[in-house]
């Protein structure tokens, strides 16, 4: 027991004079002693030397106040000769902080002079790090829970590896210049402007909101992204958006490695309210934001030239990002590949200018590009019209309809989920085998209004739509074609449209609708998530009217096979209360116009 | 004035005053017999809650393992190295981790105070439920000492609550988010939930508020309430008749005593009314030793032992400081504090079940124990045939919660899914 006492106590012992020894013996000191050393060798007056020497090693520190809450810096302990020009060819950490025109230091008799002095800017401000600590490991930032390492120094070790090279070089300090030089075009933050203008350029303002700079909802807000995360982090966002969130359908920009850097120093620079801002200020921004975009004035080219800038915008915009095109296809939106085909150049045009108000779940955003080059897009798509060489029905359907229905027809394509409504699952016999072959044929010459599925009619020939249906019968839906009755419902509706009748839909509605169907009718009701496919959007009024009664009376009364609406005919509801649920559903859904056409007929009006 | 009487001079006073100070500061020279050894024990303050003479049965490192002890001795070091970083801290939400950086970076021996006080606290959560196991195990909770497990109970729930309160200090994302998860147990139960939780919170979440309520019980009301019932706990212990031990360690029945027909015309003495020997003394066996020096040794040795522990676990690890608090950017996934990860991997489960209504039902059932179980068999042996029930219940609550707590550390990743550690 004696003897174990006595180890015990000599640990004990050891352990206190290691800890003393660690806690007493600082690699700071040793930095301060061989600056003393040497600038004493370098003074020139005898009461200089004397000076150094009474000095001896202690913790030196910044208080800096004038830039958000008060920061202590203390990274002179170590960086002693910062301030010193003697020492501008020392090793570091004894080593003059480099003079710079650039920075706005000025030679004034011989002598520098810097324009942001120590003494106000401290260290951190620009060069971000720790400033409290003593330890290069922490000061630094290389401890991997620091938010701030040393800007464009200090990767830290649990960044991914391709990244780490790619997150050093000086350029990363100018999101830190730019807290406090916010102006446009700062020519001392290049890559902040280069990365704001690809923040305009390459669409990401579309899905993404910045205070004061766009209002984008699909995405994440970045308003304050340069606090929140670091730079690995914001690197990979951009290059690989689902690394972090398996679900993000944000799309690969073609963007260069340059590029992506410019993007991520300008992210970086965001951080919400900056040193230089006041409350007033992001007021007057978020205030401008609202102004919609206009037109630049500048003079519209005709024909071919046209066309080429039309392309070119395409090109730049990062359409084919999310849309195909041709050869590019960026996997989430539809295939543009033959636009002028499927629509007008007017449609294309107005639904650049509000995409929601003609397709009415679409999750494209409306982009502030100036009027001209929507114009210009326009003509471009309006102008590609080459339909689809003739081919087989496998072939057809590979080349346009797989996209969305998918390989095995079961609605599951990959841009499938982007879509509202979901695309058919052909594979569903019920559905498929109780709709007429000249319903299935109208669906694909002249699509289905309201949603994505285009009409077709013009791209391809008459068989061509034959042969993709009959391979659809043959390959999806398998079971064979039946006979199909006729179904006992008006061609018109018999109730008129009135007040009561709307009302009494209104109620049968709420009562019998709505769980699936929601009490807006935009298909969102409680029950709506367990449903696939998902109940109608009943307020997507290009597609209501495109119905006709006798199909909503059959729907209603019959239900629809294949899919969760049940026949009501079985539930009481007879043809006075259809008629009624008609008009109801009739009554929010007014005939569209094309403001163009709007306009136009306003014009003939004035003219 | 005669000689004798008179008062020594003030320099032979001032002569004799170190060994004067000396012998009124320690009453009695060491002890080199067995009268001095038992006033040594009874004469000086701090040795005075021992006995003069202990069981040898509680003397048995296997018996005891030392583990109250070793809890109490955390307690010390908790006390002396909290007391030291108080200097240092301030409970605010701005400066408080600011404090913890200056504390790593800038302040003499602070990282190390900041390790040792870490490292104990979690080390006494550990050690007061191995000690709660021990006396489980060995039957000590039965009578005369059912209400010394009582307090027991209430010092292990003390010793969670204090290192829970302490865990939010440091004001990091590890602290912020382990007491938001902690304190969302706390209002999952019934009817008062969601009061507690603000009670706690002083706020609807962590924040300002928070941090200073913690900070109260942390550094005072627990710590105070701690010590008085640790005080309780030690007097029970000596007036419960010591550590428990098996009834064949203790001394066996003393020769038959017969008490006397007593004749009616006849004058006894007291002594008169009992027949054989007299006195005790001698004629039973003596399994006692004096505390002095055995039990002070050992326990010195303990004392000694922890410290070496505690020091070289602070030596090796430095305690954990993640990023600044960040209320938008909780991790994934949030973890609650280690020995709050088994309610919180049953929360996963079942939020009132897992957070409040097995834990309510298991520390009842641990309060409730001694008047339970109320056979006198088995007590003072490790794992004693007699209670073979009992202790097969409690070894399963144990290992069941042990493989939660394990489960919630290791094997929970991103939105509590299951992970492989190895991977």
């Amino acid at each position: 027991m004696r003897l174990a006492l006595a180890i015990a106590s000599f640990v004990v012992l050891l352990v206190h004079g290691l800890v003393f020894y660690q806690q007493f013996f600082h690699k700071w000191e040793n930095y301060q002693t061989a600056y003393f050393d040497q600038a004493r060798s370098m003074a020139k007056t005898d009461a200089e030397k004397a000076a150094l020497a009474a000095r001896s090693p202690r913790v030196e520190q910044l208080l800096v106040t004038k830039f958000g809450d008060m920061r202590v810096d203390r990274c002179s302990t170590c960086h002693m000769a910062m301030d010193d020009p003697r020492f501008d060819k020392h090793a570091q950490p004894l080593r003059t902080h480099p003079y710079s025109e650039a920075l706005g230091d000025r030679q004034v008799n011989g002598k520098w002079e810097r324009r942001h002095k120590f003494a106000d800017f401290g260290c951190t401000v620009c060069h971000e790090g720790q400033g409290r600590g003593l330890q290069e490991e922490f000061s630094h930032g290389h401890d991997e829970y620091w938010p701030e390492p040393l800007a464009g120094y200090i990767v830290q070790e649990n960044w991914r590896k391709e990244y780490q090279p790619k997150l050093k070089g000086k350029d990363y300090m100018q999101a830190n210049c730019a807290q406090c030089h916010t102006e446009k075009g700062f020519s001392g933050t290049p890559m902040v402007e280069k990365g704001r203008q690809l923040f305009f350029s390459s669409n990401c303002y579309g899905c993404h909101r910045i205070e004061g700079m766009s209002d984008g909802t699909l995405g994440p807000d970045l308003s304050e992204v340069g606090k929140k995360f670091r730079v690995d982090y914001i690197w990979e966002s951009i290059v690989d958006p689902r690394a972090n969130l398996a679900t993000s359908f944000m799309p690969k920009f073609h963007i260069n490695e340059d590029e992506v850097r410019a993007l991520v120093i300008f992210l970086k620079s965001r951080r919400g309210m900056n040193f230089a801002e006041t409350g007033l200020q992001r007021y007057r921004a978020a205030i401008e934001l609202k102004q919609p975009a206009g037109g630049t004035g500048a003079a519209m080219p005709t024909g071919a030239a046209l066309l080429a800038q039309g392309e070119k915008s395409i090109a730049d915009r990062a359409c084919t990002a999310c849309h195909k095109l041709g050869d590019k296809d960026g996997g989430i939106a539809p295939d543009l590949s033959y636009e002028g085909l499927v629509k007008s150049e007017q449609w294309i045009y107005e639904h650049f200018k509000s995409p929601a108000t003609m397709t009415p779940d679409s999750i494209m955003p409306a982009f502030r590009i100036p009027d001209e080059e929507f114009r210009a897009m326009a003509a471009y798509l309006a102008s590609r019209k080459t339909p689809l060489a003739s081919a087989s029905g496998a072939d057809t359907y590979k080349a346009l309809c797989q996209r969305c229905h998918g390989e095995k027809g079961d609605g599951h394509g990959p841009v499938a989920i982007y879509l509202d409504p979901y695309p058919r699952d052909l594979t569903k016999a019920g559905f498929i085998n109780s709709k007429s072959t000249e319903r299935l044929t109208n669906s694909i010459k002249s699509g289905v209004a309201g949603t994505s599925m285009p009409a077709w009619g013009q791209v391809l020939k008459e068989e061509q739509v034959q042969g993709v249906l009959q391979y659809v019968f043959a390959t999806f839906t398998k079971e064979p074609r039946r006979e199909l009755k006729p179904l006992k419902a008006p061609d018109q509706n018999p109730v008129a449209s009135s007040a009561d009748s709307v009302g009494r839909g209104e109620k049968t509605f709420v009562q019998r609708c709505s769980g699936c169907h929601g009490r807006k009718a935009d298909g969102k009701g409680p029950n709506s998530l367990d449903i696939l496919p998902r109940p109608r959007n009943l307020r997507n009024s290009y597609f209501v009217n495109s119905v006709t009664d006798r199909r909503l009376f059959e729907s209603i009364l019959y239900g629809v096979q294949g899919t969760a609406m049940p026949p009501w005919i079985d539930y009481g509801l007879s043809q006075q209360d259809v008629g009624d649920l008609v008009n109801f559903i009739r009554s929010f859904n007014p005939k569209p116009v094309l403001k163009s056409e709007a306009s136009r007929s306003d014009n003939a009006r004035g003219n | 004035m005669s000689q004798d009487t008179k008062s020594p001079s003030l320099w032979t006073n001032l002569r004799e005053m170190p060994s004067n100070a000396w012998h009124s500061l320690f009453r009695n020279p060491l002890p080199a017999d067995d009268l001095g050894r038992a006033s040594t024990s009874f004469t000086n303050f701090f040795l005075h809650i021992h006995p003069v003479k202990v069981h040898m049965n509680t003397l048995r490192p296997l018996y005891t393992l030392g583990l109250g002890l070793i809890s109490f001795f955390l307690f010390l070091i908790l006390t002396l190295t909290g007391v030291l970083l108080m200097f240092y801290y301030v409970p605010s939400t701005s400066q408080a981790y600011d404090r913890m950086l200056d504390l790593r970076g800038t302040v003499a021996f602070g990282i190390f105070l900041r390790n040792m006080h870490r490292w104990a606290a979690h080390g006494m959560v550990g050690v007061v439920a191995l000690h709660m196991c021990r006396v489980f195990l060995t039957g000590s909770y039965k009578k005369p000492r059912e209400f010394n497990w009582v307090i027991g109970v209430v010092l292990f729930l003390l010793t969670l609550f204090s290192s829970f309160t302490g865990y939010l200090l440091p004001w990091d994302q590890l602290a912020f988010w382990a007491i938001t998860v902690g304190t969302s147990i706390a209002g999952y139960a019934p009817v008062f939930g969601k009061e507690i939780k603000f009670l706690l919170l002083g706020d609807a979440t962590v924040g300002q508020e928070a941090l200073l309520r913690f900070y109260v019980l942390h550094v005072a009301v627990l710590p105070l309430v701690l010590t008085l019932f640790v005080a309780i706990h030690f007097w029970r212990i000596r007036k419960d008749g010591g550590l428990s031990r098996p009834a064949e360690a203790d001394a066996p029945a003393p020769a038959a005593v017969k008490a006397v027909e007593p004749k009616q015309n006849k004058t006894y003495g007291l002594q008169g009314f009992v027949r054989g020997p007299f006195s005790k003394v001698g004629n039973v066996p003596d399994n006692t030793v004096f505390s002095w020096p055995n039990l002070i040794i050992a326990e010195v040795f303990v004392l000694v032992l922890t410290i070496a522990c505690i020091l070289l676990l602070s030596m090796v690890f430095d305690a954990p400081l993640e990023e600044p608090v960040n209320v938008m950017h909780p991790p994934n996934p949030a973890k609650a504090p280690w020995y709050f990860l088994g309610l919180q991997e049953m929360v996963s489960y079942s939020a009132f079940w897992g957070g409040v209504g097995i834990p309510t039902m298991f520390v009842l059932l641990l309060l409730a124990a001694p008047y339970l179980d109320r056979r006198p068999a088995g007590v003072g042996k490790w794992f004693a045939r007699e209670r073979l029930l009992a202790n097969t219940i409690f070894i399963t609550l144990v290992v069941v919660n042990v493989v939660f707590v394990i489960v919630g550390t290791f094997f929970r990743g991103p939105n509590w899914e299951f992970i492989s550690p190895w991977k």
